[in-house]
This record gives C-alpha cells, structure tokens and sequence, in this order.
C-alpha cells in the first residue's frame, strides 16, 4: 500500500485537546469517589465480598487490555502472570517472611522479565497463531507447577496449592485483615490506578504506537516504528499488572493453586470482559466485568445449586452477541449516549 | 531402554496419533476452507461421545452402530451453528477476509456455552460404554495391539483419504475447493459460497461424529473432556500444518510417537509439556507446518 505524507505533520505527542483527558479523568474521580462510599453503606459481608470480586475482574481485564485492547493481539494466557505473581509472593511470604506489598512487586516483575521471554518470539505470529501460543506457554506453566513439589528450594506443592498462613487480626505489614472493608480499597484504588495509567498510556507516544501498529502493522514499521519494543513495552506493563492483582488474589482468599490461579479459565475471563466491555479504550473492562461478575453471581448464588456452570453459558452467549451486533463493545452506545447528553457530537 | 517396551511404547503412539490424526481432520478443514479457527472443536467432540453413550445406554445400540446417529446429527449440527451463528459475521465482514479473531472469539463463545450446558445437563459425572462383546487384541509379532484403539486409527485414514477423494472428485468437492482459494472468485463463477461454508463446517462435525462413536469404546466421557482433545487438536493441527488433510493424520502420528516414547522416559505430564513445546517451536519455526503451503 501507499503512504501519502500528512499535508500538515502533527506532532506524535498530546494531540488532543486537554479537554479529553479531563473528561476521562472526572469520570474516574466521580467513579472511585461513589464506589469508596459503598463499605459505609452497607456491612453485608456477601454484598462487599461480590463487589471485590467485580473490581477484581475489572482490574485483571483492565490489566489485559493495557495489551491486547491496544495492540490488537488476543492472548488467552494472561492467567500465568497472575499465577506467577500470585506464587511469588505467597513464597517468599512464607519463606522469608518478606511483606506481601513487597512480594507482590517483586512477583511483577518476575511476571514482567516471564513476558519479555515469550514477547520477543512470539510477536510475529498473527490473530490465532498468536493466540494459540499465548494459550500454550500458559498451559505449560501451569501443568509445571501442578506437577512441581519444590523448585530451588522452594516448597511449591504442586497442584494442592499453597495456604497463606494467618497472623491473626489486622496486619498491613502482612497484607491481612479481619473485615473485608480494607480488601475491597486496597483493590478500588488498584484498579483506579489501571485505569488511570491506561488513561495516560492512550495519550502517549506508546498508546498512538500501539494503535498504529494495530491499524496496521506493516504500515507502522514503514514509519519507523518498531512493533516489538512497543509491543514488548506494553506487554510487560500488562504482565506486571496482571501480577500484581495475582497475588490480591491469593492474599484475600489466603490460598492459591494452580487451576484457580493460573488456568485458561482466568485468562478467558479476563479476555470476554475485556472484549464484551470494549477493548482498547480505559473503561471498557470495568464495563465488561460491572455486567458479567453480577450476572455470574446471581446465577451462582440463587441457581448454582442445581445448575453448574450456568454463568459461563450466560458468558459464552454474551460474547457471542457482542462479537456479532456490537464489535467495538458495549462502551460503544454507552459512550455515545455520554456524548449526546454532555453535548458532545453537534447535539444541542 | 528396552527394545521391546519401545516398540510397544512406538506401536500405542501411532494408535493414539493416528487417533489424534483423526480427531483434528474436521478442525483442519474447517480452518482450510473459512479460515475459521474453531475453539469448539473439542466441544463438539464431547458431545458427539455423549450422543453415542445415549445410543448405548438408553437405546441399546452398540457404539460403532452409533454412528448411523452420531454423524448426520453432528453434520446438522455444524451446518446449523455455521450457518445462524458464523455466518452473520462473515456477511458483515465480507468486503475483508473474515477477521480470524473475530471468528475465534465467536467459536470461544460456542466452546463455553457447549461445555457448560453439557455440565450443567449431563452433571460432572464420567461415563463409558462397555461393549457387549470382547474383542481379542491383535498380536503383531510379541506385541499385544488393543482392537478398538486399530479400528480407529486405520479409520482416521481412510477418512482423511475418502474425504480427500470427494474434494478432489465431486462436483461439491471442487467447489468447496475453489471457495477455499478465492471466495469473490468462487461467487462470480456461480458457486453458492455460503452453502459451501455450511456443508464444509457440517462435513468437519460429522467427522468428529463418527470420531465420537469410533472411540466412545475406551475413551470414558465427561463434559470437562473436550477441552484437552480441542487442544491436542491445535497442536495437531498448526504441526502438520493448517488446512491440510494428510498433514492432520501425520501431525497426530508425530505427536502419538513423540508422546509415548518420551513417556518411556519422563512422567506422562512433562511428555504433554514437552509436546507444547514443540507447537510453541513449530509456530516459530515453520509456521506453514509439515504439509502446509508455505
């Protein structure tokens, strides 16, 4: 295909209006600041118990598509991170003794140095290609630790899992706490902090790169940019999240194994809602997650006796409808009915 | 090593690749002609060994005879699927190539919805057919070769031979062909392209229907199964190379040897790690696979 030069060059960085950001970072103050009431509110232990697992969600989609919204790539092996961030710092938790606020960044950048070994050879292969080797990796990861009952020393126990043990009341040092109020900020302000670096991200050199190289590929390498350090750059960033929100996980149930922590059904998890919600823009996940963790705990709570699996059939037809009637997600009319009542679009 | 137990480990590898060979046929050609990568491939094998244990258990069929059922419901079954749920999206998308994620995230839909109605229908129980009949093992020379693992092996070749016959021979054959190397060209010429796309995703259903029967004789069933085969079938797949029939039956015979014999000398689940491995270097290597145009 042919280039045509810009008529008018634009600068590669902050091309839109400040306006944008600010309207972006407003929906994120006013957000955050109605979710953090909700402890006051109310003290049911269910209610606060499926709000963590809804911000949970949005967190680990929001930290996949940091990614794959981005750069158009779909990978459905995002669990190992997790699991990776997740087993390194329970261990060095209960092997040294070292604070899980440590283990946990720690754990990232184990999970971050795990991307930059798989990034480097695999960012050539497209769509599917792509995909089933993302799966790949994952699954040996996973199947390696199942079958692992010490590595370097380390007490790993295979496919048993690994309990966090307790130290009894409140603890910050030890990332334990005996109501699940505190659980439930530290995991808000975690994703407001995704989101947020999302946000800065899309209006920088790297976010217009991604999207270049997502647009198309080949074009963008024409243009001089180079779509493996940019792909790699972010993939380590979302890996690092993903890790950090693996070992939440493990430190709010006080327990992770390799099936929960790592398997393909988190690392598809995390992809639908990213997807449903909208890829590629800031919002999207917590769209996606504010739909589907609600519709999955309804089902598992009132029906889950009778019907196993009956939210993963709700998932699957949900994606399926998305896939086909709303391809950018359901942010889509969502954002158009912001900009129609905001005044946003030639709309009086 | 002893050469005994290695040839026995090399004889059940190529029964089992073979198998695998088999199994992967309907993904390979699904993938060929729509170039749609089917995530539900496993999960329509899991219900096509449901179908065949319903026809033994409530219907006292024996399980090969099964596959009188087994197979026009799983054709009926991919042509439906193909034709209300993936065909909207190749309408839409038609001035491209469908987009192949798209396509995937589509079948991921499908695989979830399979998988977990089974669950939730079927309950997380195993089942097995037993046949009424006792079948003696073949002896080839020393080594002990079990009946039903052979008859569904040698079937897998004959299938992909047959099938690879009636696209090279039938009238539907050579238009299936035509629409896989050039859909608009294929149009123009007359070819009514989405018939094709349903008749190729049903024929790759039926496949696994026949499959399901061949092999709900020792493989036990439960609704979490489709998930290890679909994958097994990837591997497959991607090392003999997308699209190609002969490549899926060598594939699986690679992956069968490879898997056992490496068992010979490591535990079960490292040989499954090493066979990842070797898609994840296959894809790097050779993308195009053993048999695949390049």
């Amino acid at each position: 295909m042919s280039v045509t030069p810009h008529p008018h060059p634009v600068p590669l960085t902050r091309t839109t209006s400040p306006m944008g950001f600010s309207r972006g970072g407003i929906a994120l103050a006013v957000l955050s600041g109605a979710a953090a009431l909700l402890p006051l509110v109310t003290a049911d232990s269910f209610l606060i118990h499926s709000a963590i697992m809804v911000l949970f969600f949005a967190y680990m989609a929001t930290s996949w598509n940091f990614l794959c919204g981005y750069v158009g790539q779909l990978s459905l092996g995002h669990a190992m991170f997790s699991g990776v961030g997740g087993y390194v710092s329970v261990l060095l938790f209960t092997t040294y003794g070292v604070s899980p606020w440590i283990g946990m960044l720690v754990g990232g950048v184990v999970a971050a140095a795990l991307s930059v070994l798989i990034g480097y050879p695999t960012f050539r292969l497209k769509g599917p290609y792509f995909a089933l080797t993302t799966i790949a990796f994952a699954e040996i990861v996973r199947i390696w630790v199942e079958n692992t009952d010490s590595f370097l020393g380390f007490r790993i126990k295979g496919a048993e899992g690994l309990v966090v043990p307790g130290v009894g009341g409140d603890s910050f040092w030890a990332f334990q706490f005996s109501g699940k109020a505190p659980y439930y900020y530290i995991i808000l302000a975690m994703l407001a902090l995704a989101i947020l670096a999302t946000m800065v991200m899309e209006r920088s050199k790297l976010g217009y790169c991604l999207k270049a190289i997502r647009g198309d590929r080949d074009a963008a390498e024409a243009l001089g940019i180079s779509p493996t350090r940019y792909t790699q750059a972010a993939f380590a960033i979302s890996a690092f999240m993903t890790a950090l929100g693996g070992s939440f996980y493990a430190q709010f149930f006080r327990y992770i194994n390799p099936e929960r922590n790592m398997g393909l059904e988190l690392s598809i998890d995390m992809a639908l809602m990213s997807i449903i919600g909208g890829q590629g823009t800031p919002f999207g996940p917590l769209v996606g997650a504010l739909l589907l963790m609600p519709l999955g705990e309804i089902s598992r709570g009132y029906l889950g006796g009778q019907f196993l699996g009956l939210h993963l059939v709700i998932y699957g037809v949900v994606l399926m409808i998305t896939v086909l009637y709303f391809p950018k997600g359901l942010i889509a009319p969502i954002t158009a009915l912001a900009n129609r009542l905001f005044g946003r679009g030639g709309r009086p | 090593m002893d050469p005994l137990i290695l040839s026995f480990a090399v004889v059940n590898g190529l029964l089992q690749g073979g198998i695998y060979g088999g199994i992967a046929l309907g993904l390979s050609l699904i993938f060929g002609v729509l170039r749609v990568v089917n995530f539900a491939h496993g999960s329509f094998l899991m219900l096509s060994l449901y179908l065949s244990f319903w026809c033994w258990s409530l219907l006292g069929m024996d399980p090969y005879l099964s596959a009188l059922v087994t197979v026009p419901a799983m054709f009926a079954l991919g042509y439906l699927v193909q034709r209300v749920i993936i065909s909207p999206l190749i309408v839409r998308e038609r001035a491209l190539v469908v987009e192949p994620l798209s396509a995937l995230l589509l079948t991921c839909g499908i695989f979830l919805v399979v998988d977990n109605l089974a669950l939730m229908a079927f309950g997380p129980d195993v089942r097995s057919v037993q046949l009424s009949y006792y079948m003696p093992s073949v002896m080839l020379g020393p080594i002990p070769v079990d009946t039903p693992r052979l008859i569904a092996a040698a079937s897998s070749i004959g299938v992909a031979v047959a099938v690879s016959m009636w696209l090279r021979y039938s009238h539907l054959g050579r238009a299936i062909r035509a629409t896989a190397q050039n859909r608009d060209a294929a149009a123009m010429s007359g070819i009514d392209v989405p018939q094709v796309y349903a008749v190729t995703f049903g024929l790759g259903c039926a496949i696994l229907g026949l499959f399901g029967a061949l092999i709900a004789p020792f493989i036990p069933v439960n609704p979490q199964i489709g998930v290890a085969f679909g994958i097994k079938s990837f591997i497959v797949v991607v090392l003999g190379g997308m699209g190609s029939l002969p490549g899926s039956i060598i594939g699986g015979l690679v992956i069968g040897v490879f898997e056992a014999v490496a068992s010979q000398f490591v535990t079960a689940t490292s040989a499954a790690i090493f066979s990842l491995g070797l898609f994840i270097l296959v894809l790097l290597v050779r993308p195009a696979g053993i048999m695949g145009r390049a």
